[in-house]
This record gives structure tokens, C-alpha cells and sequence, in this order.
């Protein structure tokens, strides 16, 4: 409708021109067209960014590394590789084991806290919002290695238990480790948690919580009838937010996973690296694709039948 | 999509007065920037890049550089050769690049290097002549591909108070099962890879064999579930010794030598299989922004006054023949060094050119081997 | 839509738990980050626990590395040069998308927003791949190309309620009364989104300000501010002046922030 009104409006303004060209005259027909050409510029971006890459990505996925160089043909060498070879589907599994748990307790975590800024608190809302994000204007690394500190042998945590006297040789499984990793991500992508979550939870009409009390629903029920199912999309949103950029991490574990820690992200960048595979490193990266595709897959459909029966 | 919804109310929502918050944030970072638009014109395109290991990145060394240009170069830092090679392969360039011995051939061969005038290089006629004369470093018209700069050796740095020896220093300390994930090695295959071919007894002629591999890579394995982080970082392992979250770690010279300077009940082993060798140099890039001030640099580094320093504070050889007459030779024989660097390097073993494709493959399998596999 | 009138009726009694839940869940938020500020007043290159004194004279150093504030500066052009570049594209694709009936509307729109569910690191190595087959040298440019892909979406998602919950017949009213397309966007269309505009800015260019995996394969020589960081992580002879300028960022931020609530208290709507 809006275009109409407008088509009639570059009419007006075309009429006095007594030559309108071909394609000016297609353009104003199509609207898909002037749609498309208002976009170009972005989907030129996009091109270069995305398609052409990926594409290239996949050609070099099917190539074979040659002293320095490439070798061309065509083949599936690399991808029989990440199947036969057992170290590539153990730092998958790790890397999936590693986010999930992050993810998991991120979000257990960070639930209650954003069901008390949505519900408890009521005034200044915007500033607790602030004071729970504003942590992350400061660098990702620092953050991480703000944790080896934290979880080092000689840490916080390690002086302070000493201090105290709970522990008596420092806690060595703290850093250089899984754990150390978990922690670190759970920390570090924690807002990406909260405002999800924040959002839904703060989207729930109240009148619904009303009229379940009315009822006779006591808190638990009523959390668990109403609240907690009218806020899967916002839980839904903040594990995808989590769990795929984690997956790919390898600044985490390279600072803090010690030998044990390494994820899948590593090695991807060591192909590029030391290695000097690219191919194997842009076949790694599609495999990694793929798989989270697949995960994403079944965590949608698992959800949804899960509200489905909810609802 | 939901997702998608979710993300732009959440930005939409809470950000429709952060907006006002955050331009203001944007503001003030841009304004605290902004004086400082006159310091960056006087900037960094005219100092000459010194690509090189973490620790060589400091004003000691430099001195007559800084005298002579008013200002320390640029540094870059890598944590293993490879990675620098890498890195320049994929178009960055700089002006001097630091890579040993082992490693000059190939970096050579890439094409992306000049040859050194020696004459440009005030005090080359000091160098040691056997630093310069290594395989591969003859250029032509009398230049060398790479100008030597330091030496030393990769050991074991061990804490004398927590690690009990049992019977010699031995490449077996790190293969300890008594001091499991209480060891560290540097993560580079540069150095970890030819430590381990030490351990397992395979002669450096033997390398490039496959028995030479499996061997060496059984070692390895039975190396890595004891130790507790690979790293390229020396700080890191500096740091694990001087607390005692670690009581031995692969490391070099320079690590022992800090160590001891802070009082750290610290030696530097002297193997019964022998330690790990090298020379080190300088390359020019063939693309050197800064020819002049390359040289600069590299005349600045081969120097007495850096020498003394290296020596003394660092505890690595020096390429620089006067730079000894500054050190007293009970200093010397402390840190382990001598005047004259065969003794050292020949009484280890010495690391020599392999070609690309074994350094990639040492790489791989030294890379499948951290990951536990 | 929610109850935000009445914010009151539904719960009542303030949940004791909860509330001590919160304090808590603050304090180890932001307990990691303190340590920023804290080390940087350290008196002592090692990042050891227990303090060793305090100094400010990493801040005084800071004014004399030359490096980090290249960096710095580095980071700040490609943030500024990539949040501009796709707030507008974001607009634009906004505008079309929600105005024009596009066929593969939807792919389009996943399609932009794939850098959010696709993890960095591929998205970095694809770039680098392209790159490097395309001959083009690592600079300053790639690593601003690499956070505009990474980043448009970010700017789609801003903008795209802001014009979707924008009542089209404000445009049309203005066509109606004769303005061409061109001016009825800067008139009517643009203030009704400029909150949206202001809002993908700064997430936009928070977002290229503190990104590092892109910046990791992309970089050439000239180094953005996390990637200077990174390097001094591994080698830590200059980390403390690192520290301070990372403080210094923070203080500013809170600073900002306190301010922007004063202000904003007299007189913007909540």
C-alpha cells in the first residue's frame, strides 16, 4: 500500500521528464526490483563476505595441501581424513562437551538473575541492565586471563583457600584444565545469557500470573506452568548465543585448557598456523558448520515438541 | 525468527536509553583519542619492525639504536619460528626477522629475504667466524643470508630444592613420573621435537626416518600426560618455577639466568645426553620499508653493549668475539658459556636444516601428539 | 504486552533468597574484571596474587608506548569506518526488507544473519582463504571487511523492529503531500529510527572494538587494539600498561554511564 502511494509519488515527479528509460520504467514497475536495488550495496557485502568466501572454503576443502602451494584435483581426501583419523571427532565431541556444559550452567546461573531484574525489581531497571553488562565493555582476553589469575596456582582462589586454611597444597585442577575452561566461558558470555532471557521473562503479562494465583496455583506451580514455558524463547535464544560462538573458541582453552583443554578451534587455527594444512583446516571448518547445524536442528525440534506439549 | 526477534527487542528495548549512554561512551573514546592524533604522525611507519622472540623485545638491546634514531624500532613478536615463517609467507613484512639456524635454509629458499650486505654492519668484523660460517649462509658477492646474533642451548631448568635427582641431570627429569603435571616444556616443536630426539637417542642424522618418527613420538606421548601446559610463553614456565607449580621445565638459557637473578633456587642442567644447540640471527626482509634503519638494528643487536647484556642478564652467547671481554670468566663458567662457542655447541647437540616438508609433518604429528592423540 | 503500568501488582513480597542471589551474582560478575584496574596498580611486571605494592607508574608508562595507543587508534578508525558503513547498509536492508515485498525475503534475511550462528572462526578462515586466493595483502581494510560481515547483523537485528513497529502511513502521508522518496525518508522515516540508528552505532562498534578472531586471520601489519593485547598476553614485559589502558577504558565507561543515567533521568522516557 505504502508503495502505491509512492509509485504514484515518483510518478508525479517522473511526469514532467518526457524520456524515461527502459529501465527506469522496469524499475518502477518491479517492486522486488527496487527492492533488491535498495539492498544491493548490502548484498554486494554479502557476496564478498559470506557466499564467496564459503564457496571458496568448500572448493579448498576438496583440495590437497602441496609443499607450499595447493594441489587441485578434486577429492575427498581431507574429509575421509576427519572420519578415519580419531583425533578430529574426539576434539569435536570435546568442543560440543565442553560448550554444552558452558552453556548449561550459564544459563542455570543466570536464569534466576534475570527473573529477579524482570520481577523484583522495580525501579532503575535499565540500571541493573547496564550494571550486568557493562563487565563485558572491557577486552574478551583480558577477561580470560583476569581468570588465570583467578584459577592459577598462586590465584585468588588458591592464596585465599590457603589463607583460610580449607585447602593445604594448592588446587591444581583449577587451571589448565576443562573446568578452568567451563568456568571461563560461562563467565565470559554471561550477558549474552541474562538479556535473552531478560527480555522474554519481561515480556510474560502479568495478568496470566494473576489469574493463575486467582486459581489457586501456588509460586512453584505457577513458575512452572507459566513462567518457565512463556520464557523458553528467551532460554532458546541465549543457548543458541552461547553455545555456537563457544564451540569455536580457541583463545579460552589456549590460555587456560592446558593439553586436556584443547577444543576443536584450536587445531582448525593450528591448520592454518604451524600445520600448514589449509585445506584440512577449511574442511574442519565446514565439518564444525555442519555439525552445529545439525545440533541447532535437533535442539529446535526438541523444543518444540516440548512446548507443544506444554501447550 | 524468533531468535531474531528476541535480539533486536533486546536491543531495541534496553537500548533505546543506552543508546543515548553509549553515544556518549562512543564520544568520549573517540575525544580521549583524538589528542593523540599528533603523537601517531610521528609514528611508527619510520622506525624500522624488528620481528622477533618474546623477550628480545626490550630497550637493553638497543641502545645504539636509540642513539642513533632517537627512538626504540618497532617490535613484533612470535612464540615459535614456524609461526613467523608463516606469518611473513602470508604477507607480513617487516624489516629484520630473528630465526636460527635450523630454520635459515628454508626461510632462504621462501624467497622473501636479502642478502646482507656485511659491510653496512658496524662491528661484523668481531663476529665469531664459526657463527657465520653455517651451512647455508654464504650469499653471493661475500654476503650472508643471516648475521649471527646470540647462541645457547634449550635444557632443563629445574628447581634444585624440590626436584630430588636421582643420580645425573638427565633428559629423564622431564620424563619423571614422580613429578607428574609438575613439568612444563615449551610447546614448540622447534625445540620439543629435538629435545624428545635427544631422550629417545636418535641421532640428528637420523631425523628425517620414519623410525626416527615413531620413536620419537612414542616418547613424546609418554611425556605429555605429565605435563601440566605446554606453552610458548617463558614467562609462564619462569612464573610455574618460581612458585612452585612446576619443579622442571624445557626452557632456554634465559630462563634460569632471570630466575636465579630473583633468587629462585633454580640450575640449568647440563644433560648426560647433552643439550639442545643453536645459533640464532638476523634476516632482512627483501621488502624492508627501512633498509637503512634494518641495519641499524642489526648493527645495534650485534653490538658490545647489547652483548654484555645478553650475556650477563639473559645468559645466552653472543655473536659479537668483544663482547666476552667485558664478562669476567668466573661469570662465564657460572652462566654455563664460553668464549668460544663451539665448546658449547659442539659438546650439545647442535640443530641443523631440515627441509619444509619434514618441519611440516614434525608439526602435525607434534600437534596431534599435545592434543592426546 | 507486558504490564509495564503497573509494576507493582504482581509480586509483592521481595524474595529474600533472590535478592542475596543477586548480590552475589554481581559481585562474581564483576570480581574478574576488578582485577583489570587492580593489577594495573600492581608494582610488578609478574600478574601474581598478592599485590606487590602500589604504583601508578604503568599509567605513566602507558603515555610512552607508542604501540598500544597505535593500536588503539587502529581500533578505533576500523570501529568507527565499520559501525557507519553498516549502520547504513543496515538501514538500507531494513527499509527494504520490511517496505518491499521481496521474493526470498526470508533466505535473505537468514542469510545476513548467518554470522550469528555461524562461530567466528569460520567465518575468519573463509575471509582468509578468499584473501589470500584473491591476492590481496592483510591489512587494516580485510580486518574492517571481516567485522562488517560480522557485524551488519547485528545492525539488521537493531533496525529491523525499529521498522517494522514504524506505522507506514507516516511515509505515505508524506507522499501524499508531495515529497519524493529521498525526502521523505530524511524527514519522516529517519527521526522515527534514529533511536535504532544511534543504537546499532554503538553496538556496532562495540562489537569491532573488541573483536579479536577476525582481526587474528585479517591482520597485517598494523595491529588492532585486541590483537596488541593478545600479543603482550603471551609475552608479558609490556602487560601492565595494557592493563591500565583497559582500566582506563572501564573508568570511562562507568564514568559515561553514571552520567548518561543523570541525564537521562531528566527527561527521557524510560
Amino acid at each position: 500500500m505504502a508503495d502505491t502511494s509512492l509509485s504514484q509519488a515518483e510518478a508525479r515527479s517522473e511526469a514532467p521528464r518526457p524520456k524515461t528509460s527502459w529501465f527506469s520504467a522496469v524499475l518502477y514497475k518491479s517492486e522486488a526490483l527496487r527492492g533488491y536495488l535498495l539492498m544491493s550495496p548490502t548484498m554486494l557485502i554479502l557476496t564478498i563476505g559470506i557466499i564467496i568466501p564459503f564457496f571458496i572454503l568448500v572448493a579448498m576443502s576438496l583440495w590437497t595441501r602441496d609443499g607450499f602451494g595447493f594441489d587441485t584435483t578434486l577429492t575427498l581426501s581431507n574429509y575421509a581424513r576427519t572420519q578415519s583419523e580419531p583425533i578430529f571427532n574426539a576434539l569435536l565431541q570435546r568442543s560440543f562437551w565442553i560448550s554444552g556444559v558452558a552453556t548449561v550452567a550459564t544459563i542455570l546461573v543466570c536464569y534466576p538473575m534475570a527473573y529477579y531484574v524482570a520481577f523484583h525489581v522495580h525501579r532503575n531497571k535499565m540500571m541493573w541492565i547496564i550494571l550486568m553488562t557493562l563487565p563485558f565493555w572491557t577486552s574478551y582476553l583480558l577477561r580470560v586471563f583476569a581468570w588465570k589469575v583467578i584459577l592459577g596456582y598462586e590465584g585468588v582462589i588458591n592464596s585465599g583457600f590457603m589463607a583460610i586454611g580449607w585447602i593445604e597444597a594448592p588446587l591444581e585442577f583449577l587451571l589448565y584444565s576443562q573446568t578452568a575452561v567451563i568456568i571461563t566461558l560461562a563467565h565470559a558470555w554471561a550477558a549474552f545469557a541474562i538479556l535473552p532471557m531478560y527480555v522474554s521473562l519481561e515480556k510474560i503479562d502479568k495478568s496470566l500470573l494473576e489469574a493463575a494465583t486467582d486459581l489457586g496455583d501456588g509460586p512453584v506451580a505457577r513458575f512452572f506452568r507459566i513462567t518457565l514455558p512463556l520464557s523458553m524463547p528467551g532460554v532458546i535464544a541465549a543457548s543458541f548465543l552461547i553455545f555456537i560462538p563457544t564451540t569455536g573458541d580457541y583463545i579460552t582453552p589456549a590460555l587456560l585448557g592446558g593439553p586436556d583443554g584443547a577444543m576443536i578451534g584450536n587445531f582448525i587455527q593450528l591448520q592454518f598456523g604451524p600445520v600448514n594444512n589449509w585445506p584440512m583446516g577449511a574442511t574442519l571448518s565446514i565439518v564444525l558448520m555442519l555439525w552445529i547445524a545439525a545440533i541447532a536442528l535437533v535442539f529446535l525440534f526438541l523444543t518444540r515438541k516440548a512446548q507443544e506439549k506444554i501447550a | 525468527m524468533d531468535v531474531v526477534d528476541q535480539l533486536g527487542a533486546v536491543r531495541e528495548g534496553k537500548l533505546s536509553r543506552r543508546a543515548f549512554t553509549k553515544a556518549l561512551l562512543a564520544a568520549g573514546v573517540a575525544t580521549a583519542t583524538v589528542p593523540l592524533g599528533a603523537r601517531q604522525a610521528r609514528a611508527t611507519g619510520d622506525q624500522a619492525t624488528y620481528f622477533t622472540w618474546g623477550g628480545y623485545d626490550i630497550p637493553d638491546i638497543f641502545q645504539p639504536y636509540q642513539a642513533k634514531n632517537g627512538e626504540l624500532p618497532n617490535f613484533s613478536v612470535f612464540g615459535a619460528s614456524e609461526e613467523a615463517l608463516t606469518k611473513m609467507r602470508g604477507g607480513f613484512v617487516v624489516d629484520v626477522a630473528h630465526p636460527c639456524n635450523s630454520g635459515m635454509p628454508r626461510w632462504v629458499q621462501t624467497g622473501l629475504f636479502h642478502p646482507i650486505d656485511t659491510g653496512r654492519v658496524e662491528g661484523f668484523g668481531d663476529i665469531i667466524p664459526s657463527l657465520v660460517d653455517l651451512p647455508g649462509n654464504a650469499a653471493d658477492g661475500g654476503n650472508v643470508w643471516m648475521v649471527p646474533f646470540d647462541w645457547g642451548q634449550t635444557s632443563v631448568t629445574y628447581r634444585t630444592d624440590l626436584f630430588e635427582l636421582e643420580g645425573e641431570e638427565s633428559w629423564d627429569m622431564l620424563w619423571d613420573k614422580r613429578y607428574a603435571n609438575k613439568l612444563g616444556s615449551l610447546g614448540s616443536g622447534g625445540d620439543a621435537w629435538w629435545c624428545g630426539a635427544i631422550k629417545a637417542g636418535v641421532n640428528f642424522d637420523d631425523l628425517d626416518t620414519d623410525d626416527a618418527f615413531t620413536k620419537i613420538s612414542a616418547v613424546m606421548r609418554e611425556q605429555r600426560p605429565l605435563i601440566r601446559t605446554y606453552t610458548d610463553d617463558t614467562t609462564t614456565l619462569q612464573q610455574a618455577l618460581a612458585s612452585g607449580e612446576m619443579v622442571a621445565a624445557m626452557t632456554w638459557n634465559d630462563s634460569a639466568t632471570l630466575l636465579k637473578a630473583e633468587g629462585v633456587p633454580v640450575k640449568f642442567a647440563a644433560p648426560k645426553e647433552g643439550a639442545l644447540t643453536w645459533v640464532c640471527g638476523l634476516m632482512m626482509h627483501k621488502d624492508a620499508p627501512n633498509p637503512d634503519r634494518a641495519y641499524d638494528i642489526i648493527s645495534s643487536l650485534v653490538s658490545v653493549e647489547s652483548g654484555k647484556f645478553l650475556i650477563d642478564d639473559y645468559g645466552y652467547g653472543h655473536s659479537n668475539a668483544k663482547s666476552f671481554d667485558e664478562i669476567p670468566d668466573e661469570r662465564l663458567a657460572e652462566l654455563g658459556l664460553s668464549r668460544n662457542p663451539d665448546d658449547i655447541l659442539s659438546a650439545g647437540h647442535f640443530q641443523r636444516p631440515m627441509s619444509q616438508d619434514w618441519e611440516t609433518r614434525m608439526n602435525e604429528t607434534f600437534e596431534q601428539i599435545k592434543a592426546g592423540f | 504486552m507486558s504490564s509495564r503500568t503497573d509494576p507493582g501488582t504482581y509480586i509483592k513480597r521481595p524474595n529474600r533468597a533472590l535478592q542475596i542471589y543477586a548480590v552475589i551474582f554481581l559481585i562474581v560478575l564483576y570480581v574478574p574484571v576488578l582485577f583489570i584496574p587492580l593489577f594495573s596498580i600492581n608494582d610488578a611486571i609478574h600478574v601474581k596474587f598478592p599485590i606487590e605494592g602500589v604504583t601508578l607508574r604503568w599509567y605513566g608508562e602507558l603515555w610512552a608506548r607508542d604501540a598500544v595507543w597505535t593500536a588503539l587508534f587502529n581500533s578505533v578508525k576500523v570501529g568507527l569506518v565499520v559501525a557507519v558503513i553498516s549502520t547504513i547498509l543496515g538501514t538500507v536492508a531494513a527499509r527494504a526488507i520490511t517496505r518491499y515485498r521481496l521474493p526470498g525475503k526470508s533466505a535473505l534475511v537468514t542469510f545476513i544473519m548467518m554470522p550469528l550462528v555461524i562461530p567466528g572462526i569460520i567465518f575468519g578462515v573463509a575471509l582468509l582463504v578468499l584473501m589470500s586466493r584473491m591476492g590481496v595483502p592483510l591489512s587494516l581494510y580485510t580486518v574492517g571487511l571481516g567485522h562488517l560481515i560480522v557485524c551488519l547483523p547485528f545492525a539488521v537485528a537493531t533496525l529491523l523492529p525499529r521498522f517494522e513497529g514504524f506505522d507506514p502511513s507516516m511515509e505515505e502521508a508524506s507522499a501524499d503531500l508531495g515529497e519524493n522518496g529521498w525526502w521523505t525518508f530524511w524527514r519522516v522515516t529517519f527521526p522515527m529510527v534514529f533511536p535504532g540508528v544511534v543504537a546499532s552505532l554503538l553496538l556496532t562498534f562495540t562489537n569491532s572494538f573488541d573483536e579479536f578472531i577476525m582481526a587474528f586471520f585479517l591482520t597485517g601489519t598494523d595491529p588492532t587494539l585486541p590483537m596488541y593485547i593478545w600479543g603482550q598476553l603471551r609475552f608479558p614485559q609490556e602487560f601492565p600498561s595494557v592493563l591500565a589502558l583497559s582500566s582506563l577504558i572501564l573508568f570511562i565507561s562507568f564514568i559515561l554511564v553514571f552520567i548518561a543515567q543523570r541525564v537521562g533521568r531528566m527527561g527521557l522516557d524510560d
